[in-house]
């Protein structure tokens, strides 16, 4: 392990939780923003900086003040410390999903302006993968990460000595968990395929190969409503429920402890949409663009090679992956604001009768194909 | 007898009945200015005219008497033509400041202008019309505008031929004529507000109601006159607890259609100087306190004083329900034997309505008790003696006055008033208990004829007032004494064998 | 009575959710697009910017209107009192006395009052004068004031309020 190592992993770090944390500050705005726009509403518009508005940017930087300048309230029965501690379990996990997923392939200082010829993936004195934790169960990790963030949710209804909090805590567990084995068992398809758990090894599989969404169509409806569940918004906002339980199980908090919730919530979008590109919409692979440039390949027709200087390549796959990244999260705002709420049966009858039936029998379609062609 | 057809239907009706008062009992409404069923017919409005069958012109059906065979026609195109053409002759040097004038509302110009005309003026403009007097004062209750007046003379016939007292006459020709005071005299005899009451327009009206409310806000309670012993039916016309006047009802058996000045003024019985919560303390020493209070401090004073030395005031200004009430919470719960009756002092009489009495239940109250009560002078001699030392009375006004009559009361020990409004015996009393006024109580008033007549109540009681059985209840059971009555269904009950004799004719509204 | 509540009949394209939802989709960004690339569909009016001119008809404050000689124009008849529903208006009537230069009006109000928190603008009041005594064409609000009483208007604040012209007068139309 040599200091360039570690240094890079350093930065990395640094670099992702600035990343996610201006874009989920971002999302407040894209969020009502977009919603405006898709309900002819103006939207927010009025902070300003002198002459400048920004299109409504500002009101970032105005929310983030009131939240910190606001009174931080807890309840007079509350559990002071459950109370304070709940905020935390459920920001955290968020956060730590970003460590192992890969934006971009293998990206070598050394040679940023050489043509690459030895692959997306490869290791040397001045290399660095664009992931900050290239561990052997990322995909493990991810769903086991994924899995704590009930815990946040149920500590604080159960901490907030309120019985709407409560309820919704109990909402977000109940419905949390039984999405929770359709997020696994969508993915189980996936790991059939790519065959491998290794987050890196399954882009570059569809680097290789194919987009994973034309493989396992099925998976990724499964996975992408599953995870709509799993980060508790409409049409699976049962836990917030704001005609039937106030806010839900985040009622009794304010100010910075809010915001944690509410920028969780908004960064877990950001989460499940880099899930969908990494697992299904190819990652960080470009269409005809290798790591050495660009490859047309079409039918009776020569392939036409055009060699790019390995930064350049990586560069543009960077921005490939976060065009997809940004298609998915528009993808779940506009679902928002398309779909009225579940009722608490349907959703239930949804979760268990529909959709793990349905992965269930994804994997065993898909074992049996993989079986046949082999 | 005559029977005739009007409008398709048969009736039959004493000889000499006009076709207008013949349709009245057929409940068809034969507009009108000058036609007063108690008045001799003028014919001179030419409102009432009706079609009858081979006769070639429109007959005025207040001079036409019936006659048998006679086929009439109120309501053909004919009629309607005539009607409106009168309206526009009528309205054409009227004013028209319906927004000034007190009678807008109850006004017949405006009533049939809306039936019968509704076409704009054809004069076209206003200054050819022609101006004659305005707010002209006739007299100490009555104004006059000419410039309204239709010249029906139903108020010159009504002071010529029920007052006989021929005040009023007319004066000028053509469309300058107007009603005018004898030369010399004001309109000041004692029914002078019936030419205001008879007055089908805004002409004559009332000064005391001048200004003071619209009609179309007042509602009416039909009641019997509270001013004296002749008990007039009258209506009590009333807006948001406040009384405004009272009307005559139409009673043939008692006091026909009229009703005379101090009867019309009479509600201000209703309004003037009433008692609206419990007060305790004479002169001075006065203090509004709470039912409780003032309960409290009754049954205290009463007690002290031994049972052969209470009295109790009946008034024979309040209902027989109120002073049976009283006369049995006395006698069944005080132990009291000596009753006395007071009310105002008598006044003037005339051969028509008013009577010397003037208090509406002096019967009514010798019925209750059974006896003849004794009148105050024997309570305050007694009280100035000594022989009697404590009282419960009902009602404000004193039968006697004087200083010797107020210094005898405030001799007395113990003095409970129970009564609406101010006056000489609250003020002598210790306690004064608010009770409601005759417009806020139903009840029973005897005439000096005998005849019992039930009217209804107007309005809740004002303030802090309870009515007298309840208030007597509550004061008994201070006391911790029994009442032969719980509740006002008891008081009705026992009363009514009392009463002299079934309500008079049209009395009972 | 029981009776059966009729499921809205879906077949399967519908009951499988996706394509229903798909068409959703497509409705939200329709207006999406529309809204950030082509004709806004928004009517949001930025109000302290923009504001909405009023109608020539809107009802406003009320006002009396003046006679030339300062005195209002209203006789007290209480047809406006009467009109309003929402029993906000009060008035006292009094008469003129025989040496007052108005004396053949008789009649005037010697209190006037109106209570603008419980008017209801529904200017039947000025539908009822017949002696166009009181108008609603101020263009003014009630202004905001710090006790409820502030806002009971009284006889002489009335007949100061003037027209969008500032016109205090008018001339009745029937006579002068």
């Amino acid at each position: 392990m040599n200091a360039f190592f570690v240094w890079m992993t350093v930065a990395k770090i640094v670099a992702f939780v600035l990343f996610i944390l201006t874009g989920g500050a971002l999302m407040v705005w894209v969020e009502r923003r977009l919603s405006a726009m898709m309900q002819d509403r103006v939207g927010p518009h009025r902070a300003n900086l002198g002459r400048f508005r920004l299109w409504g940017l500002i009101h970032i930087l105005a929310d983030g003040l009131k939240m910190m300048v606001k009174e931080d309230f807890i309840p007079r029965r509350a559990d002071r410390l459950l109370h304070a501690l709940a905020p935390i379990l459920a920001f955290f996990p968020v956060v730590v999903t970003f460590a192992v997923v890969p934006f971009g392939p293998t990206l070598d200082f050394a040679h940023l302006g050489a043509v690459n010829h030895e692959g997306p993936l490869f290791s040397g004195p001045w290399a660095t993968t664009l992931q900050v934790a290239t561990i052997d169960v990322g995909l493990l990790f991810v769903l086991a990460i994924a899995g704590t963030g009930v815990v946040g949710a149920v500590l604080a209804g159960a901490a907030s000595d309120n019985r709407f909090s409560l309820l919704g805590s109990l909402r977000a567990a109940s419905q949390m968990i039984s999405y929770e084995v359709t997020l696994g068992a969508s993915l189980v398809g996936c790991i059939l395929v790519f065959g491998t758990l290794r987050i890196e090894q399954m882009v570059l599989w569809q680097h290789q190969h194919v987009w994973g969404i034309l493989v396992q169509p099925l998976a990724f409806l499964l996975f992408l409503v599953a995870g709509i569940a799993e980060s508790k918004r409409v049409p699976f906002d049962l836990p917030e429920g704001e005609s039937e339980i106030v806010a839900g199980y985040f009622l009794e908090y304010s100010g910075m402890k809010f915001a944690m919730f509410f920028l969780g919530e908004l960064m877990e979008i950001v989460v499940l949409a880099i899930l969908l590109t990494v697992f299904f919409l190819g990652g960080w692979d470009v269409p005809f663009l290798f790591a050495d440039g660009l490859h047309v390949d079409l039918p009776f027709l020569d392939t036409w090679v055009w060699n790019w200087p390995h930064g350049v390549v990586v560069l543009v796959q960077l921005l490939g992956f976060t065009v997809k990244v940004g298609a998915m999260v528009f993808l779940q705002m506009a679902l928002r604001w398309t779909l009225p709420r579940f009722r608490y049966d349907q959703l239930m009858d949804l979760g268990w009768k529909v959709l793990l039936p349905l992965s269930l029998g994804n994997i065993a379609v898909t074992a049996v194909v993989l079986a046949a062609l082999r | 007898m005559r029977k005739l057809t009007i409008d398709g239907r048969e009736i039959e009706v004493a000889e000499g009945t006009t076709v207008i008062a013949a349709a009245r009992a057929l409940g068809i409404d034969i507009p009108h200015f000058c036609w007063h069923p108690e008045l001799s017919v003028a014919a001179n409005c030419r409102m009432c005219l009706v079609e009858v069958e081979k006769q070639p012109k429109l007959q005025p059906s207040c001079q036409l008497e019936a006659a048998d065979g006679m086929v009439v026609h109120t309501d053909t195109p004919k009629v309607r033509e005539a009607r409106r053409a009168m309206m526009e002759y009528l309205l054409l040097n009227h004013p028209v400041d319906c927004p000034i004038c007190d009678q807008a509302g109850e006004c017949k110009l405006q009533d049939y202008y809306m039936l019968y005309d509704l076409k704009a003026s054809r004069l076209w403009s206003e200054e050819g019309k022609v101006r004659k007097r305005k707010r002209a004062i006739f007299g100490p209750h009555v104004i006059y505008d000419a410039e309204r007046c239709v010249m029906c003379t139903r108020c010159v016939r009504f002071c010529a031929e029920v007052v006989r007292d021929p005040v009023l006459i007319e004066v000028h020709r053509g469309d300058h004529s107007e009603i005018a005071v004898a030369p010399g005299r004001t309109l000041d005899h004692a029914y002078s507000l019936m030419t205001a009451h008879v007055c089908p327009v805004g002409a004559l009206t009332s000064r005391d109601f001048r200004f003071q409310c619209r009609v179309w806000f007042l509602a009416s309670t039909p009641t019997i006159c509270p001013g004296c012993a002749t008990g007039c039916n009258a209506f009590l016309d009333h807006h948001r607890g406040e009384a405004f006047r009272l009307r005559p009802r139409e009673n043939p058996a008692l006091n026909r259609s009229w009703l005379c000045d101090d009867g019309v003024l009479a509600f201000r019985l209703h309004n003037d100087h009433r008692l609206t919560a419990p007060e305790l303390g004479r002169g001075d020493d006065a203090r509004p306190v709470a039912w409780d209070e003032a309960l409290a401090e009754a049954a205290t004073l009463l007690r002290k004083v031994p049972k052969t030395q209470r009295a109790a005031v009946l008034s024979a200004e309040h209902s027989c329900e109120e002073n049976w009430a009283l006369a049995a919470f006395a006698r069944e719960a005080l132990g009291v034997e000596r009753f006395f009756v007071t009310g105002r002092t008598a006044g003037t009489a005339d051969d028509l309505l008013r009577h010397a009495d003037k208090n509406p239940n002096r019967a009514g109250v010798r019925s209750m008790l059974g006896a003849e009560p004794e009148p105050l002078e024997r309570l305050v001699d007694e009280a100035t003696a000594g022989s009697i030392r404590g009282a419960v009375a009902l009602g404000a006004a004193a039968a006697t006055q004087g200083p010797a009559a107020a210094a005898g009361l405030l001799r007395l020990e113990a003095l409970v008033s129970i009564a609406p409004r101010r006056g000489p015996l609250p003020e002598a009393a210790h306690v004064r208990l608010p009770s409601p006024s005759f417009a806020e109580t139903a009840g029973t008033y005897v005439n000096a004829r005998g005849q019992a007549q039930e009217f209804p109540q107007a309005m809740s009681p004002r303030g802090e007032a309870l009515e007298v059985p309840d208030l007597l209840a509550r004061l008994a059971r201070r006391l911790d004494l029994g009442l032969p009555f719980r509740s006002a269904a008891d008081v009705r009950a026992a009363v009514a064998p009392r009463l002299p004799r079934p309500a008079a004719e049209g009395g009972a509204p | 009575m029981p009776y059966v509540v009729r499921r809205p009949d879906r077949n399967l394209w519908e009951q499988s959710y996706v394509p229903e939802t798909v068409r959703g989709l497509g409705v939200t960004l329709r207006h999406f697009f529309r809204n950030v690339f082509g004709r806004r569909d928004t009517v949001t009016l930025l109000y302290p910017e923009q504001r909405r001119p009023y109608p020539p008809r809107f009802r406003g404050l009320h006002r009396l209107t003046q006679r030339d000689d300062g005195a209002p124009r209203c006789t007290a008849c209480l047809c406006c009192q009467t009109a309003c529903p929402a029993e906000c208006i009060h008035i006292v009537a009094g008469e003129y006395p025989p040496e007052h230069p108005l004396a053949h009006v008789e009649k005037y109000p010697v209190e006037f009052w109106i209570d603008e928190l419980r008017c209801v603008s529904c200017g039947l009041c000025v539908e009822a004068c017949p002696c166009d005594a009181i108008r609603m064409d101020t263009g003014l609000h009630p202004r905001p004031v710090e006790a409820r009483p502030h806002l009971i208007y009284e006889r002489n604040l009335l007949l100061s309020i003037s027209d969008t012209a500032g016109n205090v007068h008018t001339a009745n139309p029937r006579k002068k």
